[in-house]
């Protein structure tokens, strides 16, 4: 297991170094204008647009800013930022983003988790009646309508009945957060009602649930004891990967409402030349996506102990 | 014991005709792909308002009082409610909605069909070789990888910085990018397939690669390529619009619904004949395309035939 561990992590931190490789290169492809805001594009002469881009190193052979960058790596060193807010840096800049993200993000996990498990058991016991049919109509809506239909359903709805804030604002984050929430979850709580209810359904199928029921034990107790705590096994994989995600905040609910977080962050900063802010939300990202898997396999692993990861890794 | 009763067991005479009928079965894929969609009412009437609707949006432009190459901004005519003159209303700057919100639907339907059916042939063409060929896996998994952990908007954004924005750079880097799970889902079942008997048998008689792929192992993909193939239209105009409303999508000129959303962002909550025209409009196509899609590859699985 510490083996397979170290194994997973190691390739985890190779996968991670490409990205930000492939990030880096990527970002040299910009053309060096966007270095400039426009009004400095209008006034610098040439050659003072040169010295700015030699004083930031961006004039160098690729190569040697390539090695630059993997030192800066090693000591944990990721810059400055220059234009999302100059000379602060990054490590704060993405650290005041991100707790405003998460907040937002782990308040609408929590609340799809439950909701859409509670659906998900109510279809279930209703299964083929009214109730289960209302269900399976809300999954088909949120996975066929684009989402930015039902967000600006859910913001007009939201805010021309019940009045709430249209926009997020840091003076009051109640109320002007619940709209963003509710986007947040929409799309996951079908998600996790449509899997739970899959795993569910074939779960409830199996002999052994027959053979509880011959045996005289009451449904409810076989839906806690056995049906919801072996179609829970599967669901789990998906928990930590969304949990990461939701620092990552999502660039259209936070656009859509305005939220300082994270996710309009990268935009921003590459349409800015904000190479550093790049870089390391790149990192960040791709850091989230790998071990959020790792993870997920781990608690799965831990939840079930049929699963074996050690002998996975052949595949016939 | 009973006696054995020998009316019952009488030998019938060989008929040739008989024989050729047990024999013979008029079986045929599609054409019990078709019956079994026909079975699912429902199933129909959603195709039915789905090409309804993508024909309608054709006659709605001909039929539109406003040409949308002729649109005139005229700020005098703004945010007019839906009347006689303008069906459904007119936009902040004066223009006629109804043309705009058909000929958008039409772009998101265009750019949908062309991108599903491009990240079909990459992805199958791909995904097929990832799980047969075995030299091929370390190498495309790795691939696979590092495109999928890179954030999309940065691929985004850098393409529209660098080469701009058009209907034709949309499509080809959404199918760039979208062959990623197709081809992926194709291995898994590529490499369930790939050593059954029948291959191994077909390798050893020395059958060239590409006609086990397609002869095969192919004809068992056909029903998950299609759910795929309808599940990423929807999910392609969600994805167009979702660019287009942050601006990475396609350009302000072109009328899509990304883009229509977004210029009425800052109007809907006062004028929601804005939102509410396209929001059904786009959600019909997408719905009822979803659940044609589902039924048609129920249909198409050959598990699920007589």
């Amino acid at each position: 297991m510490v083996k397979y561990t170290i194994k997973r992590l190691l390739q985890t931190l190779v996968t991670v170094l490409i990205v930000a490789t492939i990030v880096f290169l990527l970002m040299r492809m910009l053309p060096t204008d966007y270095f400039f805001t426009e009004d400095q594009l209008m006034k610098l002469t040439p050659e003072q647009k040169q010295e700015q881009l030699e004083a930031a190193g961006l004039t160098d052979p690729v190569g040697e800013q390539l090695i630059r960058f993997y030192g800066q790596i090693l000591r944990f060193d990721f810059g400055e930022s220059r234009r999302i807010q100059s000379g602060v840096d990054v490590v704060k800049v993405i650290g005041s983003k991100f707790t405003v993200s998460m907040r937002l993000g782990c308040t609408a996990l929590v609340i799809s988790l439950f909701v859409g498990v509670f659906i998900d058991i109510i279809q279930t016991i209703n299964k083929d009646k009214l109730l289960d049919h209302i269900g399976t109509g809300y999954t088909i809506f949120v996975n066929a309508v684009p989402s930015l239909v039902s967000y600006s359903l859910v913001l007009v709805f939201g805010s021309t009945v019940l009045g709430l804030p249209s926009l997020y604002s840091t003076r009051n984050p109640g109320p002007s957060s619940i709209l963003p929430v509710v986007c947040l979850s929409l799309a996951s709580i079908a998600h996790y009602a449509l899997w739970t209810r899959r795993y569910m359904v074939d779960e409830l199928n199996k002999d052994y649930i027959k053979l509880a029921r011959v045996k005289g034990m009451s449904f409810n107790s076989i839906m806690v004891k056995h049906v919801f705590k072996n179609a829970f096994v599967p669901l789990v994989q998906y928990i930590p990967t969304s949990f990461l995600y939701t620092i990552g905040g999502s660039l259209l609910v936070e656009r859509f409402f305005s939220v300082p977080g994270m996710g309009p962050l990268l935009n921003d900063a590459i349409i800015r030349y904000d190479v550093n802010v790049v870089q390391t939300l790149a990192i960040i990202y791709g850091t989230m996506g790998t071990v959020g898997v790792f993870l997920g396999d781990v608690l799965m692993m831990l939840l079930d102990p049929r699963i074996k990861l050690v002998g996975k890794g052949e595949t016939r | 014991m009973k006696k054995n009763n020998d009316d019952l067991f009488r030998f019938v005479e060989y008929s040739a005709e008989a024989a050729e009928r047990t024999g013979y079965s008029d079986y045929s894929y599609w054409k019990s792909v078709f019956q079994n969609f026909l079975k699912k009412k429902s199933a129909v009437v959603m195709a039915f308002i789905f090409f309804g609707l993508v024909i309608f949006s054709f006659i709605a432009l001909a039929i539109g009082k406003y040409d949308y190459a002729e649109l005139l901004t005229d700020s005098a005519l703004a945010f007019q409610a839906p009347n006689g003159e303008f069906w459904f209303g007119t936009d902040n700057l004066g223009r006629d909605y109804w043309c705009q919100v058909w000929f958008a639907a039409q772009t998101s339907i265009k750019l949908a069909i062309i991108v599903a059916l491009g990240e079909c042939f990459v992805g199958v063409t791909i995904g097929c070789l990832w799980g047969y060929v075995r030299v091929l896996d370390r190498p495309l998994t790795e691939i696979y990888n590092v495109i999928n952990n890179i954030p999309m908007i940065i691929y985004m954004t850098l393409i529209a910085l660098l080469i701009g924005q058009s209907f034709t750079v949309m499509a080809i880097s959404l199918i760039c990018f979208g062959w990623l799970p197709m081809a992926r889902n194709v291995r898994n079942l590529v490499l369930m397939y790939r050593d059954r008997e029948y291959n191994l048998a077909s390798r050893c008689l020395g059958t060239p690669v590409w006609r086990v792929l397609v002869k095969n192992i192919l004809p068992y993909l056909i029903s998950i390529i299609i759910l795929r193939l309808a599940l990423s239209i929807p999910s392609t105009i969600a994805l167009e619009s979702t660019l287009s409303y942050l601006g990475l999508g396609l350009g302000i000129d072109t009328p899509s619904l990304g883009i229509l959303l977004r210029n009425a962002r800052n109007y809907f909550l006062d004028y929601p004949y804005l939102l509410i025209f396209p929001a059904v409009i786009v959600s019909l196509i997408t719905i009822t395309f979803y659940l044609v899609g589902n039924a048609f590859s129920d249909a198409a699985d050959p598990r699920n035939h007589v």
